[in-house]
């Protein structure tokens, strides 16, 4: 199966100044995403992303190293008819209106004219722009700009969005809206490749993670696996009897109450030892699962220590 | 297709450029504060000394002209340099560049945009030139092609030159660069009378040879208003000028697209 998203150790220097001054921004960075996923693409200001994202889109070029995207060289017109691009501030021809701009794209996009004002109104409603088609979009909040740089991203019915901050700008409901549309379109089998702050959104949405700092890739994988601590399990009882509690401190587990019950954090090697003394004990066990961390967590971990503020 | 939308967003875009709305108003103040000694030449000629007056008549509306025509030029340079670099500014260029669109084809959809805009002046230009005509008491003999293409090539070498050097630097600086050449043309352009001084001379050729003559595809030599110096020149000599100069600015364009192509594209 052909990656959507290929990076194999992708090296670019900028060179600045009348000096050529060398700033790298990428060193040998490697990933790939497959069809289908949806990535969240992280890490601080300044660590390669937005560099990484002109590679793919054919902006830049690498200085080493090869990028494919959809199995073609960045900036073959064949991927990108099949591209759908959002860049960080969606900018735009002042002078137009949404409706104006969307046939553009779409006439650049290949979109057949016959089809092209049915396929812009139904994008319009889905980022909810209906009503506002004849407003010059000088004339739009940062928000609408966003709504519509996400619909002009999907005229083409891309398979591959590549979303540079998609949500920035948005108020709360207006990134609800961009969220429950990239699970819609990851229902539908698109492949979602997403450069994010927010990072309580980023593990809602997406199924693997991609964190780069300083231009170097510092962890990769699904989202799954990188927040799975792997050493200690959580399990949700109703209660606790005071002789079990003794017993659980003796086998190096840790309690907290919830509400609802009890919340037992226990080293993985105990689990069913714990498990079982708890049925014996009578207490109803709600739930168990790994211990997670936040995705938060996990970023903090490995670039907040990078990148002391 | 992808061409046609290009170059009409490009146009539409000059429309509503207040900086190019306002230079053109400017540029028409201008011309009717020169139609006013035209007007009062013309009413002395109706009064007496018509020959002096008519004389002076002619004068006036070949200044005029001069200045639309070299207006053109700069006007040609100017829209081709700012599209270019306004989209790199704004950033827009990277949506448009995200469809599936050659570096070449943005480029070439951007220049043809120009030369759509330099069509609308060509032709406001041979309005004015058959007004102009008119109040001055004469007759173009000259056929309205010759007034069309001649500018129209002589502008496409501009817009040109201005696009590839905007591809490598500062679109005011790209700009500059390509006045300055269209005054260095004018300076070599020869004039008949012989050159002492060898280095100068030497200069001015190779000068001449180098840059594009515009001189040579001037439309204002076919504007002698007398008919003469029309019938000199036959089919073959138009097509061998106007291939010169398209040629030439086949080459600046490819010269653009090929610095172009190269370009790091990101918002300035």
């Amino acid at each position: 199966m052909t990656a959507a998203i290929e990076f194999d150790s992708v090296t670019k220097v900028y060179r600045r100044g009348l000096g050529g001054q060398e700033v790298p921004a990428l060193t040998h960075v490697s990933f790939a995403v497959n069809p289908g996923e949806v990535c969240a693409f992280l890490g601080p200001n300044g660590a390669g992303k937005t560099t990484s994202i002109s590679i793919l889109m054919g902006f830049h070029s690498a200085d080493s190293g090869q990028a494919r995207v959809l199995g073609f060289e960045p900036g073959d017109v064949r991927a990108k008819k099949q591209i759908g691009f959002v860049p960080e501030n969606f900018a735009f021809y002042k002078h137009l209106n949404a409706v104006k701009l969307l046939r553009f794209h779409a006439a650049l996009a290949g979109v057949p004219l016959g089809e092209m004002d049915v396929r812009i109104a139904d994008l319009l409603s889905k980022v909810k722009l209906t009503g506002y088609e004849k407003l010059k979009i000088g004339k739009y909040s940062r928000g609408m700009v966003q709504r519509l740089g996400i619909a002009q991203a999907m005229l083409g019915d891309p398979q591959l969005l590549i979303m540079d901050e998609p949500t920035s700008g948005l108020d709360p409901a207006g990134r609800k809206e961009v969220r429950d549309l990239i699970f819609s379109l990851k229902a539908e089998g698109k492949t979602i490749f997403l450069s994010s702050h927010i990072l309580s959104e980023v593990e809602q949405i997406c199924d693997k993670a991609i964190i780069i700092n300083r231009g170097r890739l510092v962890r990769e994988g699904t989202m799954q696996n990188l927040l799975t601590t792997g050493d200690k399990v959580e399990v949700v009882v109703d209660r606790v009897s005071a002789e079990l509690e003794a017993k659980l401190q003796e086998w190096g587990a840790t309690q907290e109450q919830l509400p609802s019950g009890v919340k037992i954090l226990l080293p993985l090697e105990r689990k069913r030892e714990v498990v079982e003394a708890l049925w014996t004990a009578g207490a109803d066990v709600i739930s168990m699962q790994p211990l997670k961390s936040s995705l938060e967590e996990l970023y903090m971990q490995v670039v907040g220590s990078e990148n002391p503020s | 297709m992808m061409l046609r939308t290009i170059a009409f967003n490009t146009f539409g875009t000059f429309l509503r450029d207040k900086v190019l709305i306002v230079v053109a108003i400017l540029f028409t103040c201008g011309l009717l504060l020169m139609l006013t000694p035209l007007l009062g030449a013309k009413a002395i000629a109706s009064m007496g000394n018509a020959a002096q007056a008519q004389s002076m008549v002619l004068g006036i509306v070949s200044v005029i002209l001069i200045f639309t025509s070299g207006f053109g030029s700069l006007l040609a340079a100017w829209t081709a340099a700012d599209s270019v670099a306004t989209e790199m500014k704004s950033g827009t260029i990277l949506a448009v560049m995200a469809r599936p669109v050659k570096r070449w084809q943005f480029l070439l959809g951007k220049f043809l945009g120009v030369m759509l805009l330099m069509c609308a002046y060509v032709a406001m230009m041979l309005v004015l030139s058959y007004l102009l005509a008119l109040i001055g008491g004469q007759k173009i003999h000259s056929a309205p092609w010759i007034m069309v293409l001649y500018p129209l090539v002589r502008y496409s070498i501009y817009a040109a030159l201005a696009m590839a050097l905007v591809t490598v630097m500062h679109p005011v600086v790209a700009w500059g660069i390509t006045a300055a050449v269209a005054v260095v043309v004018m300076i070599v352009e020869p004039t008949g009378q012989p050159v002492q001084n060898v280095a100068w001379r030497w200069i001015k050729n190779v000068l001449y040879t180098v840059l594009p003559s515009s001189g040579l595809l001037s439309e204002d030599r076919f504007l002698a208003i007398k008919e003469a110096a029309i019938k000199k020149t036959g089919w073959l000599d138009h097509v061998t000028t106007l291939s010169y100069g398209l040629d030439y600015a086949l080459v600046l364009l490819l010269i653009a697209m090929w610095s172009f192509h190269s370009k790091s594209l990101r918002r300035d």
